[in-house]
């Protein structure tokens, strides 16, 4: 196909815009699909994404339209919608030429739309803004192209109108589409240059890399260098996604495809680096992707010790196509054998951790987030704790500084209070309000993320009974009057149940935990004394009364073997416990401060 | 050489609210199949020894009648008793007349054991038992002129809702009686109850442990030793049968849902009637030295004395203190020893359990 007949582009939204359902409808207008075989929202198609309506992994399909007797190639390159995925959005916009901003009309510029359209902007993409679902009795389309105005800028006639239910405006949009996104750039009579966006491994085939040609022309039977990495690879196959797998025999400059080549594993494959022949290389590589920072760790553990292989394997295979998340094994003394997990956000801890459960089968004990602290130590060095058990002795650090976002919050006018008097709680710095139209405004906030990582989001959707959207990005560390809480049960420190806390909320955490293991623990044959500390003050404490009723009064008939059977299972309930300074301490308890439940 | 017999009667006139034994309601032509079915299985194991103690529990063997208890005694003809020997017969105030005590005292029997449970009417109530104190007055007056002078009487406390001078006012009334064995059981709520299907709660932790404190305190102080977890005796009134329980000696267990220990097997009989009648059946549970040694210390040390050292090793060819962890516990105090004899030290008996874990399994 030439160059002018190919169109690259993507479809960018906050969370329940309605991409997906918009993403079926073109398939359907282009006939990759017939109506009958469009399970709803045919490009989600893991489970997680379809009940939860975001689109995590990318998929890109290949769809051709006949436009005033021309045919053309659309090459519909799939994003995630939310802000955690910021980094997979970032990389399919670079493959892309244009972008579809889609906005709900029943609900207007949210949070993702704009943080959304300022990747696509960096991107250098066309934008072709669409209000989507205007089929509906709620929609407010004169609102939705008021706020979109004023937002972006847009004028009153680039703005198209769909319902991605209905079908309505949709053969507009893909008419849209050929006329205002630039066909691909690029020479084809140049050495090859291909960039990697994508990669998955598929069980019979291996590794399957998804690029985008640039310069050249890529063929089966060319041997190929990944210039980050250096090594070479023979093509074997090529294929494009229509939506089913279709070989072809080689991908021209601006195509998109599927490349397999003898590819062992997919760490071998960088994402962002670029492709080229091992005879006749480009002189210089695409810029690439900025490396990407975890910013939420987690331990997560297996529930059964048994299935710490499985979980290893598992974790690996998801690696495989989500490079936004680390792993490093770790042990802890309550749950064992498990890993920390490192994610670039809330929902991608959630989406990791929902894989891992229905994909792979597993049960997992997950720790309560964290984020990465910055300690300055006495001795003037910088160290990053991502896990408050590493955190050194105290008189060792001079200052702890955590990571701090900026978040706007939007909302209906009516939630400003509460939602700033949330922000307040959870150590927020105000900074401005915005109103997008008297309705609806945007607060902008700094607050630590460790604050958000836990609860914020449930109680920002409860407060705002669903209406308020958020969207953050890290500003960087600013020091804080941090402290290691750590508990002691009999005396002795229990490592696993350490955390990193500001000073001012120690107190009334310390006695929450202190109290729930009071109740979580079982009386020990003497007094257990629960206590929190920073440092070596003591500020919660709570005793365990001794056992007082331990006996089994009467041994009746002679029924003796009775009574050894309940002294059995008596110590089968003692084994289960972890002993910790002679007193036994059941899962449950871990659990509790582990999880930060109250 | 076993010398010790228990038999279960398993039918009762009322079936109280806090019984997890195995039970059922009296009925004329069950008690006529069970009995010749009881018949069948002490004639076919019972091999002529010489038997000391004898213990007739329940159920409620007072529930049988007349002519029913001379059945029962008829069965129990081939079995030859020594010289010095105790039969105990568990009994219920209000089903144990004049005649049956005359009949009990033909054949042999020299212990009567009654369930007196509580002498506070709203406490009898709760427990579901249909007798009053004036009524346990009578029968225990009945009992001694009718020449029975070992006499046991039951005593359930740490019910929902007793207070601690419910139990003082309980524990005066039982001394009254002057009797001189006392059993003390603290309520425990099971399940297969008619309290623990209504889902009521055990008494709270330390008032329970209040009450065996003021238990132990009473009784010692009325004369009575202390001599295993929840048993007081006046001296020499020890239960000889309960003693064989405790020291793991062998026994024969007849009956429904019956336990015994015979030739290192330690069995329990079908606690179902239709099996135990139709196609008799029991669980067995063959002992190693090693189940022995461990049955030998959580048994033994219910026994306030606990554990004669000599005996032990005369029995098991080991020092006791070679065993598990004897040697820690008594580093931290949790037992205690003397002489002779090795025990758990009285301040730690009411958390007995937690001590006696260490003796199970490896």
């Amino acid at each position: 196909m030439e160059q002018k007949y190919i169109r690259n582009f993507s479809i960018i939204a906050h969370i329940d815009h309605g991409k997906s359902t918009l993403a079926d409808r073109i398939l359907e207008v282009t006939n990759a699909i017939s109506k009958r075989e469009a399970k709803e929202q045919m490009l989600d198609n893991m489970d997680i994404e379809r009940e939860r309506g975001i689109t995590i992994k990318l998929n890109t399909v290949r769809l051709n339209y006949n436009y005033n007797n021309h045919d053309y190639i659309l090459n519909l390159i799939d994003t995630p919608g939310h802000v955690d995925f910021s980094y997979e959005v970032s990389r399919s916009l670079a493959a892309s030429d244009g972008a579809i901003l889609v906005v709900d009309a029943t609900q207007g510029v949210e949070a993702q739309t704009i943080a959304n359209m300022y990747l696509a902007l960096d991107n250098n993409l066309t934008i072709i803004p669409v209000i989507n679902k205007i089929d509906l009795p709620s929609a407010d389309i004169n609102k939705t192209k008021k706020e979109l105005k004023e937002a972006f800028g847009f004028n009153d006639d680039e703005i198209l109108l769909t319902s991605a239910k209905t079908g309505e405006g949709i053969k507009e949009l893909v008419e849209a589409i050929i006329e205002r996104v630039p066909s691909p750039d690029g020479d084809i009579n140049k050495p090859l240059k291909s960039l990697i966006f994508d990669s998955l491994y598929d069980s019979y085939r291996g590794v399957l890399t998804l690029t985008r040609v640039v310069d050249g022309e890529l063929k089966i039977g060319d041997t190929i260098k990944f210039m980050q990495t250096g090594s070479t690879y023979l093509v074997t196959e090529i294929f494009v996604y229509t939506p089913n797998f279709c070989k072809i025999n080689s991908l021209k400059v601006g195509e998109v495809g599927y490349v397999v080549a003898s590819i062992k594993t997919i760490s071998d494959v960088k994402v962002g680096d670029t492709i080229t022949l091992e005879k006749n290389p480009c002189d210089e590589a695409l810029p690439g992707y900025k490396p990407i920072g975890q910013v939420v760790f987690t331990g997560l553990y297996p529930t059964e010790t048994n299935k710490y292989n499985d979980l290893r394997e598992a974790l690996e295979k998801l690696k495989l196509n989500d490079g936004g998340f680390t792993f490093e094994p770790e042990t802890s003394e309550a749950l064992g054998f498990g890993f920390r997990c490192g994610f670039l956000g809330l929902l991608h801890m959630d989406v990791v951790e929902e894989r891992l459960e229905r994909e792979f089968n597993l049960n997992l004990i997950a720790t309560s987030p964290s984020v990465v602290y910055q300690v300055l130590l006495t001795d003037g060095s910088n160290i990053m704790i991502d896990s408050p058990e590493k955190l050194p002795e105290p008189t060792k650090i001079k200052t702890i500084s955590e990571p701090y976002i900026a978040t706007n919050i939007f909302t209906p006018s009516e939630y400003i209070g509460s939602l700033m008097e949330l922000c307040q709680n959870k150590r927020g710095i105000y900074k401005a309000i915005e109103y997008l139209t008297p309705e609806r405004a945007i607060i902008h906030y700094e607050l630590p993320l460790s604050e958000i990582v836990y609860d914020f989001f449930d109680k920002l959707k409860s407060i705002s009974k669903g209406y308020a959207s958020f969207d953050y990005e890290l500003i960087g560390y600013k020091p804080s009057n941090l402290v290691k809480m750590d508990i002691l049960v009999n005396g002795v420190k229990v490592d696993a149940m350490s955390t990193i806390i500001h000073k001012d909320f120690a107190y009334n955490r310390g006695r929450v935990v202190v109290e729930s293991l009071k109740e979580l623990i079982p009386r020990q044959m003497f007094v257990v004394p629960i206590q929190a500390a920073i440092g070596s003050k003591i500020i919660a404490r709570s005793d365990i009364k001794a056992m007082r009723k331990d006996v089994l009064a009467k041994c009746y008939g002679g029924d003796v073997s009775r009574k050894k059977k309940l002294l059995e299972k008596q110590k089968e309930g003692k084994k289960r416990m972890k002993q910790i300074g002679n007193v036994d301490i059941p899962q449950e308890a871990f659990l509790t401060v582990l999880k930060g439940e109250e | 050489m076993v010398s010790s017999i228990y038999i279960h009667i398993p039918f009762c006139s009322n079936i109280c609210s806090y019984c997890a034994f195995t039970k059922q309601f009296y009925n004329e032509k069950l008690v006529e199949s069970y009995l010749k079915s009881l018949k069948k299985e002490i004639d076919e194991n019972y091999k002529n020894e010489l038997i000391k103690t004898i213990y007739i529990g329940g159920g409620t063997p007072s529930s049988l009648k007349i002519n029913e208890l001379k059945e029962l005694f008829d069965i129990l003809k081939i079995i030859k008793l020594a010289k010095e020997y105790e039969f105990t017969f568990e009994v219920n105030p209000e089903n144990i007349d004049k005649e049956k005590l005359i009949l009990l005292k033909e054949n042999g029997v020299n212990r009567i054991s009654m369930g007196v449970e509580s002498t506070n009417l709203k406490l009898l109530n709760y427990l579901g038992r249909k007798h009053d104190f004036n009524l346990v007055k009578d029968k225990i007056k009945l009992i001694k002129e009718l020449g029975f002078n070992n006499i046991n009487v039951d005593l359930i406390y740490a019910i929902p809702n007793e207070t601690i001078d419910d139990l003082k006012k309980d524990l005066d009334n039982i001394i009254s009686l002057n009797v001189n064995h006392i059993s003390t059981y603290s309520l425990m709520i099971e399940p297969h109850t008619i309290l623990y299907i209504n889902k009521e709660k055990n008494i709270d932790e330390e008032i329970d442990f209040e009450m065996y404190n003021l238990i132990c305190n009473t009784l010692k102080e009325n004369g009575f030793n202390h001599y295993e977890i929840s048993n007081f005796s006046k001296f020499g009134y020890e239960s000889h049968h309960n003693l064989v329980y405790w020291n793991n000696q062998e026994y024969y267990g007849f009956g429904l849902g019956a336990s015994g220990y015979i030739d290192n097997i330690r069995y329990t009989n079908t606690n179902i009637l239709n099996e135990y009648i139709n196609n008799f059946k029991r669980e067995e549970e063959i002992l190693s030295l090693k189940d022995k040694i461990s049955y030998e210390l959580i048994l033994g040390f219910r026994k306030i004395n606990g554990i004669n050292k000599n005996d032990f090793y005369d029995k098991y060819k080991i020092d006791i203190h070679e065993v598990y962890n004897i040697k820690e516990l008594l580093e931290k105090e949790y037992l205690e020893e003397n002489n002779t004899n090795i025990y758990i030290k009285y301040d730690k008996i009411y958390i007995e359990n937690s001590i006696l874990i260490n003796f199970i399994g490896e």
